[in-house]
Formats: structure tokens, sequence, C-alpha cells
């Protein structure tokens, strides 16, 4: 009796209130939406459901205080809208660090800072003598190479400050970091530690030492290594409390030479202090060439004598108004969400706070200004000012002793002076990743602008990880051969400079190769941040070969997909053998159309998928070439989950050709409807309402040839039927095509006499059809089949005013009035809104190429999962289509990939409950009938299904979900893609390969109570199953056209049969699931109300049988027949019948 | 599910199955083949007084729960053994149907359904309301069709015959044209003539159309008038106007002010505020 969990979930409340859950919140919450009118108006406002705001007169016309005015106007001025006020006001609240904890913070502070200044000392030894450390700790630095001149002793710091944004007040929650610095005695330094790493290897056994006796406090819960802001020069010391508040914090000890040691001018981006005669062991070449400059190592270097004096000028200047810090603070969020901050080279919080200094020393931002404005402000500058050609500084100084921003930009891809005027903020930052912060501030000041109702939330909440924001990733794996591209790229200045870390030597160069060879291809480039390593004192710190994976993520440009060729120069031209240098073997002298004979690369591609999957191919080729890294090493991930829609024995198309072909025939067909002859009445519009006519059907049709063998010919009506000794023929679905025809004063009046005039139509338009262009055709009342090129279209002639007719109504004083009924929003719906809806997804096709793969794995999952039934094919097209009509926070996706991961995330994020999905096709709503429809929706909430999309076409009845899904089937589809996400990215994130992608789509089957197992031979779409069978039945079809030109056995599909006859049958005893892509199971879930006794009703009889109760007549399903009911339903389909649980037993 | 089994196969056979009030029970199974099986609940048909049916009183047998499979040709030979049967029919609910075109209103897919079996004799109702069962829907000597067997029958069967329906659709706008052709000739021949009272009846066919009598035209014009006056009216003009005006606008922001922070508390409780 042990009920399924996950089953008891979907069951959820079959019947009783349906529950909608609030969209992330997953399961097992309260938040109840009554599923009929009557219970919500019975009961009392549900929780987690906005309700339209209800304010007395007096209380709407009160005189309003001064207090109130002021803060009505500070709204006005100083954010976008109240709305956006106290969402930034509730944000800050959740993300400040409260004063409790700070108290606690600091309590601790004293005690570190106590231990710290009775560090024992040790007497003087040689640098390499490190004969002294105790054994439970290691040198947190790689001694490379380990020779070096110098003394080493230890004495306690003659100062411990805390540095960094904790004192300032803009540290964010969680993962608080209290930096404090420890000035260095000066008796341990020396002249001329600048040299060779020497004070780097002070630092190091500084904090060995260090470690060493604060790893034996009882007070540290935690003491281990790290680096300073990623440097790996620079190893820093992490403490954190012992108990419950070891999560609460971590202090991060940095050594710092005592003030004024280092000359600053020896440490200037042009000079050199690391010599190639110590690093190399050589001396440099004879020829008297100077050594090259070690800029980086000068800055970190200069990074640790200017800590204090940074922390003075943000003090200073942040404590200005609360509104800077605010901003701070929400710029630490934004940089967070897209994963900007964290790692190596990372675009820190302390960046974006000089930043802010900055633009207030420039007067950009002032200081009466709100922390929404300063965060604006700081987002217009990085989105307008490209810091890698202009940099900026924060010197005011002209003394002539300084050097020029041109120095730093030969030293540097990105630069920003600090106040000093000769340290570079920002000497880790890669130029791609300020490139990525731009473009992230560019589509931020873009949403901003657009006045978009939940920009906050699509700019501050919504996480965009890697894999969500970027077309296609790659993984490069493993790191060391960088070392070898390092070699091959002549990096060997880059390498002195950085210290050996071959990693960050090479991401510059590899980027501009990549960049330069994608061109027209590629938006952007980024790069993943290599995590900052931690690892316990006792150890010696990671290789840099074992400090993760290096991912690239491609944004890609659509328009420049489509071509396969790399145009070069002409022949002649001196710029042919840089080219012919660039891509090596894969440039050929080609000779063009226009005379021209030019240098150029042209790739293999020949279908759409293969096209966009051409960055696969220039990627591998030029790391080969140039970077010697072979394409094992390379882990593209770009198409994986084109497999899922790729057709029959089709490996070169994700079917975007097929779906293009038939869309041609279409039009050849609505040319002839145009041109027909003989019509009564001319034909006034020709409109496609089929998803192949919108590109979005899973597995596009292909031509038919039905062998004639196969079926039995009814050749009086020229038709082919199937045979009970065959297996099941070649599924055909004819696509529908509206044909409008003109108004006329000849049309009746009267809807039945309507109905028959069109089905004259249909029979005239069968005729002439055959007569004029000998197609085969089969007419019936309400449309008319053709056989064009293999493919069938459904004609259906429609009447523009019959939908008005149906709608009439004669009140009894004789007026006529227009009411909705379900027969004339049907029609409406399949011959207005459903061409329309066709239309305008057939746009947007044209404008995102990839809209296609998208909306068809969208809808492939979804169905995958037993869901399809739910949803209506429209429905689903929508919410794909709002992916790229409202992409914020990312930008539209140009792969299958990504808008299926975007799909996901938006299925188990969007709060359906209290939300309106917009689809603004063609840009058609303004933002001012938005703001009227949302509040029209709170409104009507209840009245509404539980999920309401909104298009310019159909702004209040959401045609598409009106008969599905329910809250519960739309409940489970949440959680299964909140599921279904993580897992999917984590594969596509493994740079190991992407293991079985198919996973996700496979249904959870243990949730069912009973399976239907369906016999193969009569599933004529077998082969679209998820885990495509190796074999399968012939279903009929001739690879060559035959000479049968019948009609093909039309929508024949036993399992759909099948099922409508269950549904029919047993609809209120049970939900039925099946995949109709292939499913050989169906899953059928009782409802456990309808498995309540009841008392004996008439109307209610319906597979149930009477049973005495305890003396009591009450009637309960007759489950025992009802299964056998199964088997005799599908004779022949059916395989087995397996009950699975004992939940029914009445 | 196998104790239940037991249990029933244990149970008394000469055990009366239970049944509602009115009604008698009949087991009923597809074939042999089947070990548990549907009941038809079965009562003699009969309405209040002065109500009228189709069907005529006392020679009609009502049955409910007739499972899918079951036609009315089986019906109808199933229970033939109580007596002569003039006409089954079946049907979805309790309500009476009238007979359609086969083409613009074709069967729906049959569910559990309702059904009226008319006997030529009285008696046969008696014999039925006495019947033990089980009954079987499909035997070997009347095979009943299901599964993929009916599926493809019933695809040969939907494949359209154009001639029939053109047929069809021939004799229904003669009836139609006629029909109409005799409205409009009645309306000629009112036109312009008073009736006993002396009023004449004015229709758009007249010499002097008027507005059609519908709600959409009474509201255009309603709308008219509407924006005649607007256009007329004064807009802060004077000095309560203003004041008015203003006081909306704050009304408008106080609103939208609750609303927001009605909105802000249920982020609040639906911890939307983490932001990672």
């Amino acid at each position: 009796m042990g009920p399924a969990p996950a089953g008891e979930q979907l069951r959820g409340a079959t019947g009783e209130p349906e529950v909608m859950e609030p969209a992330l919140e997953g399961t097992g919450k309260e938040g109840k939406k009554a599923s009929s009118r009557k219970r919500t108006l019975a009961e009392p406002p549900a929780k987690g459901l906005l309700q339209p705001v209800k304010l007395s007169r007096a209380e709407l016309y009160k005189e309003p205080t001064n207090e109130e005015l002021n803060r009505l106007r500070e709204t006005e001025i100083l954010f976008h809208s109240s709305l956006l006020r106290l969402q930034v006001e509730e944000l800050l609240k959740e993300v400040r660090l409260s004063e409790k904890k700070k108290d606690r913070i600091d309590a601790f502070l004293r005690e570190v800072n106590q231990r710290v200044v009775r560090v024992p000392s040790v007497p003087e030894t040689e640098l390499t003598d490190q004969a002294w450390l105790p054994a439970g700790v290691r040198v947190p630095l790689h001694q490379v190479p380990y020779a070096v001149k110098g003394c080493f002793r230890f004495l306690p710091p003659t100062q411990v400050t805390v540095v960094g944004s904790y004192l300032l007040g803009t540290c964010i929650r969680p993962d608080i970091n209290v930096d404090v610095a420890l000035t260095m005695p000066r008796e341990i330094l020396q002249d001329k530690d600048g040299l060779n790493q020497r004070y780097f290897r002070k630092r190091a056994l500084y904090l060995a030492h260090l470690a060493h006796h604060l790893g034996q406090d009882p007070l540290f819960g935690s003491v281990c290594f790290s680096y300073t802001n990623g440097c790996h020069l620079k190893p820093s010391l992490l403490l954190r409390p012992r108990g419950k508040d070891e999560r609460l914090v971590t202090v991060r000890l940095h050594p710092c030479p005592p003030p004024d040691f280092f000359r600053p001018c020896r440490l200037l981006p042009t000079k050199n202090n690391v010599r190639s005669a110590w690093y190399r062991g050589q001396s440099p070449a004879g020829d008297g060439s100077p050594e090259p400059p070690t800029p980086r190592y000068n800055t970190w270097v200069l990074q640790d004598t200017v800590l204090e004096s940074h922390l003075q000028l943000l003090s200073t200047v942040l404590s200005l108004a609360q509104g800077l810090k605010d901003g701070v603070a929400l710029l630490k969020v934004w940089l967070r969400q897209r994963e900007l901050d964290k790692g190596q080279g990372g675009f820190t919080g302390f960046l974006v706070s000089m930043l802010v200094v900055f633009l207030v020393s420039t007067r950009k931002i002032h200081t009466t200004m709100s922390g929404y404005q300063v965060l604006r402000s700081v987002l217009q500058f990085l989105a307008t000012a490209d810091l890698t050609v202009n940099g900026i500084s924060l010197c005011l100084s002209s003394d002539p002793s300084l050097p020029a921003l041109a120095d730093f930009h030969q030293a540097f891809s990105v630069v920003f002076l600090d106040s000093s005027g000769r340290l570079n903020l920002c000497a880790d930052v890669t130029a791609s990743t300020y490139h990525q912060v731009q473009h992230e501030a560019r589509l931020s000041m873009m949403l901003l602008d657009s006045r978009a109702d939940d920009g906050f939330h699509l700019l501050l909440m919504t996480p965009k990880p890697m894999i969500r924001a970027f077309d296609h990733v790659l993984h490069l794996r493993p790191l060391s051969r960088l070392q070898a591209a390092c070699h091959r790229l002549k990096l060997w200045p880059e390498l002195q400079d950085n210290g050996g870390d071959y990693v960050s030597a090479a991401l510059g160069p590899l980027t501009t190769l990549l960049e330069q060879g994608l061109g027209a291809r590629l938006n952007l480039l980024a790069h993943s941040r290599l995590p900052v390593p931690e690892w316990d004192i006792s150890q010696d710190p990671p290789k840099h070969k074992d400090s993760g994976t290096l991912t690239l993520g491609l944004l890609l440009r659509p328009e420049g997909l489509t071509s396969v060729l790399e145009l070069g120069p002409e022949a002649d031209q001196p710029e042919a053998a840089k080219f012919r240098q660039f891509w090596g073997s894969r440039s050929e002298l080609r000779r063009f159309q226009d005379g021209a004979i030019r240098e150029a690369v042209v790739w293999e591609a020949a279908s759409m998928s293969q096209k966009r999957l051409i960055p696969h191919q220039v990627v591998t080729h030029l790391l080969a070439l140039h970077a010697d890294i072979p394409e094992t090493c390379v882990h593209y991930v770009g198409g994986p989950l084109d497999a899922l829609i790729q057709g029959l024995k089709e490996t070169s198309s994700t079917g975007e050709e097929a779906l293009v072909a038939a869309v041609r025939c279409y039009d050849d067909l609505s040319r002839l409807l145009w041109g027909l002859e003989g019509l009564p009445l001319t034909v006034s519009a020709v409109q496609g309402a089929h998803p192949v006519l919108r590109y979005t059907e899973v597995f596009p049709p292909t031509p038919v040839r039905p062998a004639s063998s196969f079926y039995e010919p009814l050749r009086e009506r020229s038709s082919l039927l199937p045979r009970l000794d065959k297996p099941c023929p070649a599924y055909v679905e004819p696509m529908t095509v509206v044909c409008h025809l003109e108004g006329s004063g000849q049309w009746p009046q009267d809807a039945e006499a309507v109905q028959r005039v069109r089905a004259a139509f249909q029979l005239r338009l069968a005729e002439l059809l055959t007569q004029q262009h000998g197609l085969q055709c089969c007419a019936t009342a309400t449309h008319t089949d053709v056989l064009k090129d293999g493919f069938v279209f459904r004609i259906r002639v429609a009447y523009q005013r019959e939908p008005q007719i149906l709608k009439e109504v004669q009140s009894p004083e004789g007026m006529i009035s227009l009411r909705d009924t379900a027969a004339s929003l049907r029609l409406e719906r399949d011959t207005r809104q459903l061409p329309l809806l066709t239309s305008a997804l057939h746009g947007l096709q044209q404008q995102h190429p990839a809209f296609s793969g998208v909306a068809r794995l969208a809808k492939r999952w979804v169905r995958a999962q037993l869901l399809g039934e739910g949803f209506a094919d429209e429905s689903l097209d929508l919410v794909a289509a709002a992916l790229f009509l409202h992409p914020e926070p990312f930008t539209p996706p140009s792969s299958p990939q990504v808008g299926f991961l975007r799909f996901l995330f938006l299925v188990s994020t969007f709060d359906w409950k209290n939300n309106p999905l917009f689809v603004n096709l063609n840009n058609e709503l303004t933002v001012e009938e938005q703001v009227e429809i949302r509040s029209g929706f709170l409104a009507a909430r209840a009245q509404l299904p539980v999920m309401v999309i909104v298009t310019p076409q159909d702004r209040r009845n959401s045609v598409w979900t009106q008969d599905g899904p329910s809250a519960q089937i739309l409940q489970q589809l949440v959680v299964l893609a909140a599921e279904a996400l993580p897992m999917l990215e984590k594969q596509l994130m493994d740079p190991r390969g992407p293991g079985d992608i198919r996973t996700v789509f496979r249904p959870p089957l243990d949730i069912y109570d009973v399976l239907i197992r369906l016999s193969p031979r009569h599933i004529p779409r077998h082969r679209q199953a998820v885990d495509s069978p190796a074999a399968s039945f012939c279903r009929g079809l001739l690879s060559q056209p035959g000479p049968s030109s019948l009609m093909p056995v039309l929508g024949y599909d036993p399992p759909q049969l099948y099922l409508t006859q269950l549904r029919e049958a047993f609809g209120d005893l049970a939900l039925f699931f099946y995949d109709q892509h292939g499913g050989e199971v169906i899953g059928v879930l009782w409802k456990p109300t309808s498995f309540q006794p009841q008392p004996f009703k008439a109307s209610s009889t319906k597979g149930r049988m009477v049973m005495s109760r305890g003396g009591e007549l009450v009637m309960v399903p007759n489950v025992e027949a009802i299964l056998e009911d199964f088997a005799v339903l599908g004779e022949g389909l059916v395989q087995t019948v397996e009950a699975r649980s004992e939940r029914w037993t009445v | 599910m196998v104790a239940r089994r037991r249990k029933r196969a244990a149970r008394d056979p000469e055990d009366r199955i239970p049944s509602p009030p009115g009604y008698a029970a009949i087991p009923i199974k597809f074939s042999e083949k089947q070990q548990a099986s549907h009941y038809l609940y079965v009562r003699a048909h009969g309405v209040r007084q002065g109500a009228k049916s189709t069907w005529p009183q006392k020679r009609t047998l009502f049955v409910l729960n007739v499972p899918p499979y079951c036609t009315e040709e089986s019906l109808s030979r199933l229970q033939s053994t109580c007596g002569l049967v003039q006409s089954v029919e079946l049907q979805e609910k309790l309500e009476l149907a009238e007979s359609r075109s086969k083409f613009f209103h074709p069967k729906p897919v049959p569910g559990f359904q309702v059904a009226y079996v008319v006997f030529q004799k009285p008696s046969g109702v008696s014999a039925a309301l006495a019947l033990k069962g089980p009954l079987l829907v499909s035997t070997e000597s009347h095979p009943v069709k299901s599964g993929i067997h009916k599926w493809i029958s019933d695809y040969a069967d939907s494949v359209p015959d154009p001639e029939a329906l053109r047929k069809e659709v021939d004799t229904f706008m003669e009836a139609y044209d006629q029909k109409i052709a005799e409205e409009e000739a009645k309306a000629k021949e009112e036109e312009g003539v008073p009736d006993e009272e002396g009023w004449v009846k004015v229709t758009r066919r007249g010499r002097r159309p008027v507005l059609p009598r519908t709600e959409a035209a009474s509201l255009r014009v309603l709308e008219r008038e509407r924006r005649k006056r607007t256009r007329k009216e004064l807009l802060n003009f004077y000095a309560w106007q203003h004041r008015e005006s203003k006081m909306e606008h704050l009304a408008q922001l106080r609103k939208k002010f609750e609303e927001d922070k009605q909105r802000i508390e249920l982020l609040r409780a639906q911890r939307k505020f983490r932001p990672y």
C-alpha cells in the first residue's frame, strides 16, 4: 500500500481546490487557487496570490502629510518607480550584514589581532634554508627557481589593520570576507627585495610561520592558504572561527611591506624586476637586448604597498552619502549574478568601488544620488567607456615623473590607474573580461531604458551562469596543454612576468586568436575565470594544471553563421601571405564569380545545424595550428542536444531544411489557390495554420511515397487503407491551411446553411484542383485534403462573418447582440487567431534562425515527459517565442542548446500565478498597454486559466491555454524542469563530455498507478522515440516516388485513437499520459476523489458498480473490469497492462 | 488485488448482485476471456405524469452503464432473448438527441453510455429485468471489433464519399432557399401595409433603410454622443477642477504604492529577495 511519493505529488489535489505553486518554490507549500469560480468567491483571499487593491475613498483622498509628499517626490526623482524603490530597499536589507553579526565579527577580529602579535619570532636564516619550518606546514608558494639570495627571520607584525569593504560597510552577504593587512617589520626586508621574487618568498615564509602557530589555536575552525586576488605569488592566510560561526566570516591575512619601503620608480610598468639570468638560468642573448619589462610582477608588489591608502580614499568618498554605499552593494550583487567578480582576474567589488570613486571625482555621480542611480550611472559609464583603449586615472597630479597612460596601455589590456598614478587597478583583468563587463552593462542599460516592469528582477535577481548565457561553450582540458601553447606562441617574457603561470600568460593571446578567427560569427568571446584555490596549510600549493578547466563561452552572431566562406584578400595583395599564415593549410586560392581570385577558407557545412557548428571547426583548427592544442583537448559543447530533434536516420541536419521544403511546397499550393479559375467567389487569403508552417513541428514531414503492396487500395475513392496483416503504416499528418473566401451578399445568414455552403466550396475546390492541376484531392464537409509533391495539406474554407453569425443572439425585444459561444470561439481560434499566430512565428523564425530548434526541443522535452497532452502546441511555441522576444537579461539565443536551457529556467521559475507571460509579437504592445493588461489580469485572475499567455492578438483570454494545462500538470512540469535544468547544465559543463544527454528526456515512470505497454508494431512513430530503437517495423514507404498516386493513409495513429477512447470512457476516473513521439508506455493515474464511494446517481454510473458498504449502497469504480477494458479497447495494440500499486483498493 | 479476487470467488454465487433501488443489475463482459465484469443497471422506462417521451411507456427498457465496446447491434442481440426488440438507441447522456447529418455532426467516440431498448411487447421488459447474465458482448458467432480491427474499419468508414455529401448539401440548400424565398415574399407583402391598429412595420429592406437593431449599433450611437459631450467640456479650467485633478493624481500614486507594497510583501514571503 506504499504510495509512491512522486505520484502523490502529481496527484496533489486532483479535484480538490487546485494547487498552483509559485514557481521555484517547488513542492509542498500551500498557496491555493480554487479550480472553480464559485469556490474562489466563497473562500477568503488565497495566500500567495495577488489581490486587486481596494482602498476606501477616505483613505485615497485624505490630506497628504508632509512626510508622504516628500517620500513621493523622492521616489519620483531618485527612483524609477515606487516598486523599484521598495525592491531595492528589500534587497539591501537582505544582503547587508546585521549589527548583531557585526559585533560577533568584531569580537573575532580582536581575538585574531591579539594572537597574531603574540606569534614568537625566529632567528635569521638564509632564504633557501627552510629547515627551521615545522613539519606540519608547507611554504604556500611554488619556489621556481628555488635558489634566491637573501635572509629571512620572523618578527611579529608592527601593525595589524583591517582593510577592504568590511570597514566601508559595503560588504555583502553571503561570504563575508574581512581583509587584514599585516605590516612586516622593516628588519625582515633587505634592499633589492623587489627583485626576483625575493619579497614574495619572504612574504610566503612569513605566512607559513604564522599559519603554523595559528593552526594550533583552538579559536579557529579552519586555517588554510589561498591567494590574494588569485595571484599565485601572493598567498594569504584564511582564518575562520570555530563552531557555529564558521560560515559567518573569513578573515584573510595579507602581509605587506612597511610604508615607503619600495621605491615606486622601480616598479613602473616599463621596468624589469625579474632577471632572465635568474629566472631562465641563462643570460639574455649576447646582443645586449634589454631585459623584458615585468609589468604584472611590478603591479603585484605595488598592490601590497597601497592597501591602506586605497582604504582611506574609499572611506572618505563613500562615507559622504549612504546612496554611494548602497550603489556599491547593488553593483556587487550585479557582478555576482553575472559571475564576473569571482576567480582570477575578475572584475571585483573593489574595482567597482574605485570606479564609483572615480565617477564621484569626475562629477558623474553626485552624493545626493540614490543607490539605484549610482548603479545606473556606473553601468552607463561601463557601457560607453572602453578602458581597453582609453584608460582612466584617479590621479590628479600632473607630476612629469609619472608614467603616461600610453605606457600602461602597452603593458596591460585594461587600464584604470589609482590615485598614485603608478598602479593599474585592472592589471589582472583581461580584455575579454572587460568586454564581457561592458556587454553586460550595455544589456542592463537597455533593460533599464525599456521601462520593463520587472527590470529589477532581471537586473539583480536573475543569475547568469556561463552555460545559460552563451550559445556555445568549449572546455580546454587538460590545462597542462597550455604550457605547450605558451611555447608555441613564444610567450617566454609573459611567463617570466607571470612567474610561470602559463594559464594566465596564454589566456590573452588565445582569446585574441579565436576572436580574430571567428570574426563575423562572433558577438562576444568570454572565458571563465579560474577559481582561486584554497588548500590546507600542511599541503603544497596546487599546481597550475590542477586549477580546474578553462571554459570559453561564445556568443554567436546569427547573421554571420549562414556563411561557409571566409573571404580573404586578393591573391596578389601583400595581406594574402598573412591570411595564409593565419589559416594555414585551410586557406586556398579560389576564383569567384566576379572574376576576383582570392584567398579563401571554405568550411564543410550543408545544413543549418552544421553551419551553427562551424565555430567548432574554426576553433579546433586554429588551436591546433597556432597553439599546438590537439582536437582531443578541446571539448566543444554546441550541439549535443541536436540529436533529439534529428529526423529518422538523419545525422547531418536538425530538420530546418525539411521544414523549409514543406513551407515551399505550401507556398506553391497557395499560389495555385490564388490562381484557381471557376470558383464562384474569389480567394481573399490563404494562411497556414499548422506547426510545420511556423517551423515548430518537432519532426518535420517528409514526402510520402506509399508502397502499394503495403495498403488496401480503395480505388473508387482513390484512397489507401491500412491492412490488418501489416504493421501500422507511416503516420501522415495533413498540414492545415485556412483559405478565406471573399464576403458576398450571397452567403446565407444562418449558421447551418453557411456550413452547407462551405461544404459545397470544399467539394468544388477538390474538383478544380484535380481538373486544373492534376492534384489528388479528397473533400469532406469541413476540409479538402490535397496531395502535392508527397505533402498532404488540409484546406479549410473559411468565411469571415461566420463566427459573428454563431455569436448572434436575439433578445425578446428583437435586439440582436453578440455573445461568445463555445462554437464561435473555437471557429475564431481556428480560422483567425491560429493563422495570425502562425504567420507571426513564421516571421520570428526569419529573424532568429534558432527559434525553430528551441521550440522543437522544448516541445520534444515536454512530450517526452508524457505531459504533451496537457499543453496546446501553440502555448509551448509561444513560451519559446518569449525567450526570443524577451530575452532579458540575456541576448536572444542563437543555438537550440542555450535556448532550451533558458526554456527550462523560465518554466521552472516563472510565477504563473501572479504574472501573465507577455509575448510581444512584432512589438505591438506598448508599455502602457502592458500595464493595463497586467492590472486587468490581477482583477480577473480567478477566471483565467492557470497559465496565461498574452499576445498582441490575444490580450485577455489566453486562448491557447484555455483547455489546459491544469494546475497539477503545470506544477508537475515546473518540478520536472527544476530537476532537469541543474542536471543538464552539470552535464554540459562537465569537461569530460556531457555523457548521456538523453537522461533528462526520460520520464519518471514510477509515479504512475498503471502502465499500459504498447506493441511497437502498431506505433507508427516508433522511431521518433527518445531512445530510438535500433530496429523497427517497415512502414510501407518507398525511397523513390512510386506509381501510386492514391491518397495515403492520413492521421491514422492507433495509440492516439486508443487514448481518445480511454479518455472518453474513463476520463473522470483516471488521467492518461503518453509521449506521442514513439512512446511505448501509457501512464495511468487514478483520480483519488473519484475513488471515494459515492451515493448512486443515474448520471454518474460510468464504469462504476454498486456495493453495499455498512448497509448502505454506494458506488465505487469497478477497477478490475476497467483494467480488463484497457486490454479489450486496445486489442492488438496493448501488450500488457501492469497494475503497479494497490492504492485504489477500496 | 489478488486478495480481492479470491474473496469474490469465494462469495456465494446465489448472492444477489447489489443494485440501486428500482434497478436490476446484469453483469456484462466483453467475451469469455475476461474475468471481471461490468454491470448494466436496468429499469423500465417511465416519465413523470404529463411529460412527453420519445420512447413508448411500458415497452421501453432503460439501461445505464453500457460499456464503450457495446454497440447497438450487440445490445439488441443480447436483449433479444427476452423478446423481440424493436429498436435500440445509445446515448451519451440522459437527454434527448435529435438525429443529425453524419457529414456535419460526426458521431463522437463512445464512452460509457445509456441505452433505451424498445421491445415489441411489454413482456420483454419484465424478462429483461430478470436476466441473470453474465452477458457476453462478443461471441464467436457474433464477434465485435475492438482495438486495431475497429480502428481500421473506422478509418475505412471515414474515407469520405463526395457524391453523398453533394447530394445532402444540395437537398438542404434547396429547402433552405425555398424557405428564404418564402420569408422574403412574406416580408415584401407586409412592407408598408398597416396592421389592424394601423401600425406600419419598418424593415431594413424598405425604401428608407433604418439602423439595424443590434447591440453594436446602439453602442456606437452612445459612443458618438459621449464623444460629442466631452469635446465641449473644459478641463482644468476652474480652481476646483485643478484641485481635484491634483488630488486624483495623488490618489493614483497612493493606490500604486499600496499595490507595490503588496507585491513586495508577496515576494518577501516567497524569499524572492535572496539574490543567490
